[in-house]
Order: C-alpha cells, then sequence, then structure tokens
C-alpha cells in the first residue's frame, strides 16, 4: 500500500453489493464468457469465440486459437476435445476416432483416468547466486543459465480443463480490472451427474466459484427472455433451439410461458455439425488447387502423411472463410501458404456455392427438426421464434434452409435482424450472455432464513422444485356471434396456451363491441377447452406452364401436389361460462364499447378460476367470477 | 404487479338469442410432469411463491 500522510482518513472503499460475476460458455470446440452487462470479453489476443485448445510447445504453454494453430506442426503436443471428455473414466472413451491432436492415453499411475502425454521443456533451475565468501575469484562472472531440458508430462483431462479455464478467467479479470467472484458455466443437456461434478471440480480447482451449471437451453431461454432482447413476441410461444456447434447438432424445443421454460424435447446428432461442414469445404478446396496446380491432394479423409498436414491447414484456413461466408454475402477466400509441395492455394467460393456444397447438413438439420417436433407431438407450424446457437449456425444459408418448414410469421435472428455486429441474436454469443445474466441473478440471492437457502438450492442440480405439472389443452374465451364464419362460432381467444406449468395467472385487457342498441348492454363469452392441430390439404399446382408440357399423358401422372398446411382449432370441452352487465359503456361512431380486464388462474392441482371486471374510468368495477374443478 | 396483457382483438356483441350454457360439471383437462429449466427470473418467481406458500396476489406485493 502506498503511504498516506499522516492525518488522512482512508479513501472510502468502494463496496459493490453486486459481486463480479461472469458467464462462461464451455463448448468442447469454443468457449466465450461474458460479464454483468452480458456482453461477450475478448481474450488478449482480441477473441471472444476462444478455441478450447492447449498447446504445449518448448517452455511455452499456448491456450486458444493459437494453440489450435499448433495443429499444424506439433499436434501431439496440442490437446482439443477435452470437455467432452470430463468425468469419464479411460474405458469409457472411445477409442475408435482417429485423433488429430494428442491421443488420450491412460494415466500411468491413477487408474483408470484419461490423460494426456506431452512433450515439454523444462526450465533449468537458475544459478546460485555466488557469494563473496567461497566463491574462487576465477569463476566470479555469472554462471551462465543452463538450456532447459527436455521432459514429459502427463496431465488429466481435468487438468487442462482447469489450464484453461484459468486462463479464460484471467482474459475476463485483466479486461474487468476485477477478481472475478463466480460464474455461471453452460453444460450440454445430456452431461450427466459425473460429468457435471468433473466440471465444478475442475473449475474449482482454478479458483473459480460455480454459482450454477446451467444447461445450454437454459442459458439460450434467459438471453431470449430478457425483456430487452424480446422484440415485440409474446411472452407464451414455443421456440425452436437450433443449436449448430463443431462436433454435434443439438435441437431443442422449448415451452416458454412469461419467461418459465421447460424443455418438451430434445434431439442430439453427432454427425451433424461445423466438422461436417468443414469436410466438404476442404474437399470443394483441395479439388480447386488440384485443377489448379495438377497437383494431386486428398483430403477428408487424407491421402497420406502430406496430405494430411495439407488437411491440417485446409481445416484451419477453412474457419476464416465460413466466417466470411456468413457475414457478409460476396465472395470468401481460402488462402494457404505452401499446402502441398510448396505451392500456395489461394480459392474463392461464393455463399452460393457453399450453400450448395453443404446443402446436405441443412437439410440434416432441417429434417432431425421435423423429427423433434414430431417426436413432441407437435408441427413445425408451432414454432414462433427459432433461436441459433453455435457458431455454425451464423450461416444464413441454415436459415433459409429452416425456413421452408416454418411458418412464414416465425421470428428468427435473422428475420429480426439481431445477428449482425454480435447483436442479442448472434449464435456465437448467446450462451456467455444467458450465463452472465444468471449468474447476476443467483449471485445476489439471500440467503439469510431457511427458506431464501431452500429458494437458493432451486438453481443446484436435479432440485425438486424444477418438477413441475403443466396444462395439456389450451383454454381460452370464445364471445359468440351471430353468422360467425369458421367452425368455432365466435371470436376465439386463448388465453393460457397448452404446456403452461402451473400454477399460473394470464389477465389480459381488451374491448368489447356492444352492438348499436340502447338499453341493457351484456358481456358474455363461454371458456373452452380446444383441440389444436394441422390441417393438411394436398393442393394440384396450378397449370400455367401448359404449352411446355408433353403431349402425352404420362408427364400428367406424375406431376407432384403440392401440400398445404394450416393450423387448426376445434372446439372440445365447454367448461362454463361467465357473463356481466356493462355499465361503463361507451358510444363511438353509433356503436356501444366497453373495456374489460378477464384474469384466469389455474392452481397447482388444475383447478382454473376465470374472473371478469369491467374497466372504468375508476379502474376495475365489480368482480364477476366462475371456476372449473381440476380433473 | 400483474402482467396485464393489452390485446387488440375486439370480440362481437353477443347474439341475442345467446344465453349462458348452464354449469358443465366439466373439470379441466389432467395435468402432466414436467421438469423446468431452472433459469431466469420467472423460475425464480416460480420457486419464491411455493417456498414462501404465496399466492400471485401476495407475490406482487
Ligand atoms: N461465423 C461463423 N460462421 C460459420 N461457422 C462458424 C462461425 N463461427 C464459428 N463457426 C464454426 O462453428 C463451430 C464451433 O461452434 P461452437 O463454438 O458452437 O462449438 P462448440 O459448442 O464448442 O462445439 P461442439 O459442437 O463440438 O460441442 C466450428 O465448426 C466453427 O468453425
Ligand atoms: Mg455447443
Amino acid at each position: 500500500m502506498a503511504a498516506q500522510p499522516n492525518g488522512t482518513a482512508d479513501a472510502p472503499i468502494e463496496v459493490s453489493l453486486i459481486p463480479t460475476v461472469v458467464g462462461i460458455n464451455f463448448g468442447n470446440s469454443y468457449a466465450s464468457i461474458a460479464e454483468g452487462s452480458a456482453e461477450c470479453i475478448a481474450n488478449e489476443d482480441g477473441e471472444r469465440q476462444i478455441a478450447c485448445a492447449v498447446s504445449f510447445h518448448g517452455e511455452e504453454i499456448y491456450i486458444g486459437n493459437q494453440a489450435k494453430h499448433q495443429l499444424v506442426k506439433n499436434s501431439k503436443n496440442t490437446i482439443t476435445g477435452f470437455r467432452n471428455l470430463l468425468g469419464k473414466k479411460f474405458s469409457e472413451i472411445p477409442s475408435d476416432k482417429p485423433s488429430v491432436s494428442a491421443p488420450v492415453i491412460q494415466h500411468p499411475e491413477q487408474p483408470d483416468v484419461a490423460a494426456y502425454k506431452v512433450q515439454v521443456l523444462q526450465a533449468a533451475p537458475s544459478p546460485l547466486p555466488t557469494t563473496a565468501s567461497n566463491t574462487p575469484a576465477a569463476s566470479n562472472a555469472a554462471t551462465p543459465r543452463s538450456e532447459p531440458t527436455p521432459a514429459e508430462r502427463i496431465l488429466t483431462v481435468s487438468e487442462v480443463t482447469t489450464i484453461f479455464l484459468k486462463s479464460l478467467v484471467q482474459s475476463a479479470e485483466d479486461f474487468l480490472g476485477k477478481k472475478v467472484q463466480g460464474a455461471v458455466i453452460s453444460v450440454p443437456t445430456w452431461f450427466e451427474d459425473a460429468q457435471r461434478a468433473a466440471l465444478e471440480q475442475a473449475a474449482e480447482d482454478a479458483g473459480l466459484k460455480v454459482l450454477q451449471l446451467l444447461e445450454e437451453a437454459a442459458a439460450a431461454a434467459v438471453t431470449t427472455t430478457t425483456d430487452a432482447t424480446s422484440s415485440g413476441l409474446p411472452a407464451d410461444r414455443t421456440q425452436l433451439v437450433v443449436d449448430l456447434g463443431a462436433s454435434a447438432l443439438e435441437l431443442h424445443l422449448l415451452s416458454l410461458r412469461e419467461g418459465l421454460a421447460f424443455s418438451r424435447g430434445t434431439l442430439s446428432d453427432r454427425a451433424v455439425g461445423g466438422d461436417a461442414i468443414d469436410d466438404k469445404l476442404i474437399r470443394f478446396f483441395a479439388k480447386e488447387f488440384t485443377k489448379k496446380t495438377k497437383t494431386a491432394l486428398a483430403v477428408s479423409p487424407a491421402g497420406g502423411a502430406q496430405d494430411a498436414r495439407a488437411e491440417a491447414k485446409l481445416r484451419l484456413a477453412a474457419e476464416h472463410t465460413k466466417r466470411t461466408l456468413s457475414a457478409s454475402p460476396g465472395a470468401a477466400t481460402c488462402s494457404v501458404e505452401s499446402l502441398k509441395d510448396g505451392l500456395d492455394f489461394a480459392g474463392t467460393i461464393t455463399r452460393l456455392r457453399f450453400d450448395m456444397e453443404v446443402r446436405a447438413v441443412y437439410d440434416a438439420v432441417l429434417a432431425r427438426a421435423r423429427a423433434l417436433v414430431d417426436a413432441a407431438g407437435a408441427d413445425l407450424l408451432d414454432v414462433d421464434e427459432v433461436v441459433y446457437v453455435g457458431g455454425s449456425a451464423s450461416l444464413p444459408g441454415l436459415d433459409e434452409t429452416l425456413a421452408q418448414g416454418l411458418r412464414e410469421d416465425v421470428v428468427t435472428p435473422f428475420t429480426a435482424g439481431t445477428v449482425v455486429g454480435g447483436g442479442v441474436g448472434d449464435p456465437t454469443t448467446i450462451l456467455a450472455r444467458g450465463c452472465a445474466l444468471q449468474a447476476k441473478l443467483v449471485a445476489t440471492l439471500a440467503d439469510g432464513t431457511e427458506e431464501e437457502r431452500e429458494v437458493r438450492a432451486a438453481f443446484a442440480g436435479g432440485s425438486k422444485w424444477t418438477q413441475a405439472r403443466a396444462t395439456s389443452k389450451t383454454v381460452g374465451m370464445l364471445f359468440p356471434e351471430e353468422g360467425a364464419e369458421g367452425p368455432l362460432g365466435g371470436q376465439w381467444i386463448p388465453t393460457v396456451l397448452k404446456d403452461t406449468a402451473v400454477p399460473c395467472r394470464r389477465t389480459l385487457r381488451f374491448d368489447v363491441d356492444l352492438g348499436e342498441a340502447e338499453g341493457e348492454k351484456k358481456v358474455g363469452f363461454e371458456v373452452w377447452e380446444v383441440k389444436e392441430g394441422v390441417k393438411i390439404e394436398k393442393v394440384k399446382p396450378p397449370k400455367d406452364e401448359e404449352e411446355d408440357m408433353p403431349e402425352d399423358g404420362e408427364e400428367e401422372e406424375e406431376e407432384e401436389e403440392i401440400e398445404v398446411k394450416e393450423r387448426t382449432v376445434e372446439k372440445e370441452n365447454l367448461l362454463t361460462a361467465l357473463h356481466f352487465a356493462a355499465k361503463e359503456a361507451k358510444k363511438a361512431k353509433g356503436r356501444w364499447t366497453t373495456k374489460v380486464e378477464v384474469q384466469f388462474l389455474i392452481d397447482e392441482n388444475g383447478a382454473l378460476e376465470i374472473s371478469a371486471w369491467e374497466i372504468g374510468a375508476s379502474g376495475r368495477g365489480e368482480k364477476t367470477s366462475v371456476s372449473v374443478p381440476a380433473s | 404487479m400483474a402482467n396485464v396483457v393489452d390485446i387488440q382483438v375486439v370480440p362481437p356483441p353477443l347474439p341475442a338469442s345467446w344465453a349462458p350454457p348452464a354449469s358443465t360439471g366439466k373439470a379441466t383437462a389432467p395435468l402432466v410432469e414436467r421438469r423446468l429449466l431452472p433459469a431466469g427470473p420467472a423460475y425464480l418467481a416460480h420457486v419464491k411463491r411455493a417456498v414462501h406458500k404465496l399466492t400471485f396476489e401476495e407475490h406482487d406485493q
């Protein structure tokens, strides 16, 4: 501490009530870290997507994208893919996959523990300081520092994770200028207890306090339900989370109900992802290279050791190509110095061509999305919003492909324009943001009383409070109408949607048309449970190109019918009705109207209470209510 | 405070012939089991109401 002149009081220490907490998206390929205001922090190399790679080179340790670059010349000392191995025994790890980085080995001492063996240079012990008494004059010059010695280092998966997390947190602390006091870290849905425990331990070993391990889908839900970010979407909606990372596709169908979320289904596919996109892209460029240079090059799979080296270079370069393609509609380049036989490569690809090359990946995502909603007993038309997560979901071609199966008015970060410029819809930042928001929420929870501690514990893994019951039918108001169009016979206002966790409350306010007649006026509606579905109609496409058709009838037969899908609502159960006299009606342009407020309250057993008020100048008028018992 | 949603729909006048149906005696459809995602302020509010045994109205205050 600096010396203080006498008589001055210590400057008041700024004590912030909100601790410094961060959110960490810890993927298998990339990680990102966000602070309190949910912005992603760049590390000292200016990167916000930090490669989950740790590389040992002599005395140096590289972490992040620099480490990834070591995959070309120093692959056996470069460790990647460790996140997915956390908490796994050595015997549980499949060994069939060829590894482009340091292989996973059985730890030489600890039984059934997965580890890596890397070559390092150990710094030599510094020379002893010379002393006046026992040093002969002749050797008084500084002893030359001896060379560092080569050594072998064994690291467990947990130790690698600790090194990596420590460096992430260090970057954040350098940026914030403050010590990080806690973090929420994302985990995949399929992470088992042992994996969660191993991650928590590795974080603790890195000196990081884990506030919560948050499922990726939950992190996405937090980001997208935080007020500022939901772009005019209804608070009750169905969300499809499409997470296209490097090594896998993860899909989640979420029911969001005024911010309360649960998953109606999850699906993963390890064959779809950025790696599969890279395979196609580097094959395309290898062909280009051969065309230009007449030098044979086979990649993915590689033709030999030389081709394998070239493949590693192309993979690194493809990263840049893909990012350019998702950021702008023009063509993107891919250049590699000395790709093979000392020949440089510089190629370009347009977005159109790229989308053609990777079409199979996009189509697979759409097919899996269909399978997911099917399994959940829903339809793609039920999806109100698509949220993209993961680097590969930044590609606009994916959104264009999914649009083919979704409703026209579906909201995606591409339609909302929130992807660009690291906006809230940016798939590469969304998880870290959600974790940061959650960290703030959890860090400020009180724990003074028994109840407060119970509330806090509800955020721990496997808490009983996550068990909930939800409605199985949409319930709402039907305002009957003389000669109404459609099968319902009036104006339908869905109020509590199917798949809403109970207890719940919904309050709607709207004007009711009371007609032109003078005299007593009445507001009334029926309360129905409805059956929602999707109607598929096959229609013949309009025959407008008659002239071009061949004369024989054969083609006619093969003409494909187009499927037209439409959502439907049918009355199923009349539960009750409610009516009251309107006393505060106002007349405008010859018609009477009045404003009403209707509240639906469903208790934890499913019993429903409906209350209605007319809203006059002085607020809510007399209350009318009816109730429906739980089954 | 209750989250009141203003909607733009204006239901039509009741048909002259409409009489509120007599009590149907029906119950609501059975509930289904779900697992909530333990995240966000809405989950916190949900747990608080349950732990402190509060109704929506009491929790509003
Ligand atoms: N802007 C971008 N456009 C296209 N692809 C990108 C973009 N940014 C990153 N990627 C790709 O996204 C993938 C990484 O995605 P992400 O960070 O979500 O992976 P992860 O969740 O860590 O990995 P995994 O899916 O293996 O668990 C890589 O294949 C990377 O090349
Ligand atoms: Mg991921």
